[in-house]
């Protein structure tokens, strides 16, 4: 944990475009280990953009991203209806892939990785679930289960995107605690959020990204019952569409 | 009542070309339904059909080439599928075109291809034995052939299995995991391709993709777990296979559609009979309320 004050992720100048449309310009940020930083903005500001660039899927036009994490740590949660949930796949066989960067694709799990994935389950309150195909799971199970797969990953970075939604509020409790364990352990944490309660509570720094533009601001100043006019219409805005 | 058991069942094995075409058909069994059904699960099911006619113009110039040789117009088979499924790849990533439109669209000018090829050298009796298949074609040669890719395919398919599932299941959080992870994806359609080859010769270029398909989507009536999807769909395939195969010998019809015709029936039972998903089911879901309250 020497390396705590280096940040894993920097983002220089950064200048991104979807189908040759610029979506966003100038973007800077600096993501330390152990921080939990929130990403807001109403629908179309950028957030799922900034997201790709990030996890490299997207090339930047011009800035870059440096990221110091390796590939396999990185863990990428999308918005749950991604997934296909038809799979006919177990919660633990789920959990299970998340081991895929300590032993690769072609190898077989050991006792010890199945002791990994039984505590894990049991720290998300799904052990009882184990064996459940992925289909039978509500909203807030199955997001624990992606959970435990970054769990069982390691991940050194993590991006969540709107974990939160059609979640049960005993799930959000746990996730934010889980969350928060990984972030005192060193990971370094982006969450896509509409929330203002969620904000509050799981929150260390907040970039906002409007009209194309980044601005980093404290989660207090967002929070705040007096919060700057500008604020609220674009986060009331994207609270409802993300709700709908 | 012995007698036409025998008749049916046994007598047609007399004959060296039957043993032959049933060891075939349970060899193919074995392989194509595993992809089958993950074919299925990854919601490729008509990409299968689509590679199934791709293999159509390399077959065709083995045949103008070798005649009727299966070793050669397997290998003209293969060589072609890989081509047209590496240039809807390409296509797709060049242009942004989903993969299944340019598939389609290849594997549409492949038939065409394929069927004027054949044409061109030889008679519509060709034609028909290699859109629908012939059980006097599978000489020890072609079941050699047949065995080995099966065998290839079986194996392959152990290896790769998690990186297959993961990549069916989130193909996003493989992409993740690894740099090179395009080869899951790459293997799985070379082992497609490998596959309808080995089945063209007892079902035809038309009718292999059905051994694949239709046990796969049938299984998906029985079961909720990878392993009894498989299981099932093996099963059904065998069942099929040999069942098509005694039918195509009393009733004199290719061997091709005989089979796939057996595995329809097997689909529409499941769809109707099957234990999720069915119309049964479905059914007996609307009297018990509670249950399903219950299990979500």
């Amino acid at each position: 944990m020497s390396q705590r004050s280096l940040s894993r992720l920097q983002l220089h100048n950064l200048h991104l475009a979807q189908a040759r449309r610029t979506v966003l310009e100038h973007i800077e940020g600096d993501f330390k280990p152990g921080a939990i930083t929130a990403l807001i903005g109403a629908n179309g500001a950028g957030k799922s953009t900034l997201i790709q660039a990030i996890m490299g899927e997207l090339r930047p036009i011009s800035g870059e991203v440096v990221c110091t994490v390796a590939k396999e740590r990185r863990a990428w949660l999308p918005q749950q209806l991604a997934l296909d949930l038809t799979f006919p796949m177990s919660v633990e066989e789920l959990v299970m892939t998340g081991s895929w960067p300590s032993h690769g694709a072609l190898t077989g799990y050991c006792a010890g990785h199945y002791r990994k994935g039984r505590e894990i389950m049991a720290r998300l309150g799904i052990s009882h679930l184990a064996h459940r195909p992925l289909g039978e799971l509500s909203g807030g199970q199955r997001q624990r289960a992606l959970i435990g797969r970054t769990l069982m990953q390691e991940a050194e970075l993590l991006l969540l995107d709107e974990p939160f939604a059609n979640v049960d509020s005993e799930t959000v409790d746990i996730l934010i605690r889980i969350l928060r364990q990984m972030a005192d352990d060193g990971a370094t944490i982006i969450v896509v959020l509409h929330d203002m309660d969620h904000l509050r509570r799981l929150a260390d720094e907040v970039l906002m990204l409007n009209g194309g533009h980044g601005r980093w601001v404290a989660p207090s100043a967002l929070t705040h019952q007096h919060a700057p006019a500008q604020v609220v219409p674009f986060t009331m805005g994207g609270r409802h569409a993300g709700s709908a | 009542m012995l007698d036409l058991l025998n008749a049916w069942f046994v007598s047609p094995f007399d004959y060296g070309f039957m043993r032959r075409a049933v060891v075939g058909g349970l060899a193919l069994s074995l392989a194509a339904p595993p992809l089958g059904v993950f074919l299925v699960l990854r919601g490729m099911s008509l990409i299968g059909d689509a590679m199934a006619h791709a293999i159509l113009p390399g077959v065709a110039l083995g045949f103008l080439l070798a005649g009727f040789s299966l070793p050669i117009m397997s290998i003209g088979g293969v060589l072609f599928g890989l081509m047209v499924a590496l240039l809807a790849g390409a296509v797709s990533k060049m242009g942004g075109q989903r993969e299944d439109a340019a598939m389609a669209s290849f594997f549409i000018i492949s038939l065409a291809a394929g069927v004027m090829l054949i044409s061109l050298g030889g008679s519509s009796v060709d034609l028909t034995h290699v859109l629908f298949g012939s059980i006097l074609a599978i000489n020890s040669t072609a079941l050699l052939l047949i065995a080995g890719i099966s065998t290839l395919i079986v194996l392959t398919l152990a290896v790769v299995f998690r990186a297959l599932v993961v990549e069916c299941l989130d193909p996003l959080f493989l992409r993740g995991q690894s740099r090179r992870s395009g080869w899951v994806h790459s293997v799985f359609l070379g082992l497609l391709v490998l596959n309808l080859t080995a089945g063209f010769q007892t079902l035809g270029t038309l009718m292999a993709v059905g051994l694949m398909m239709l046990p796969a989507t049938s299984a998906r009536f029985w079961s909720k777990r990878l392993e009894g999807l498989i299981g099932i769909a093996i099963v059904l395939a065998m069942v099929a296979s040999t069942g098509g195969l005694l039918l195509s010998f009393h009733l004199d019809i290719p061997s091709g559609p005989s089979i796939i015709l057996l595995a329809g029936f097997g689909y529409l039972f499941s769809a109707l009979f099957g234990r999720y998903h069915s119309l049964a089911a479905k059914l007996r879901r609307k009297t018990t309320p509670l249950e399903v309250e219950q299990g979500a």
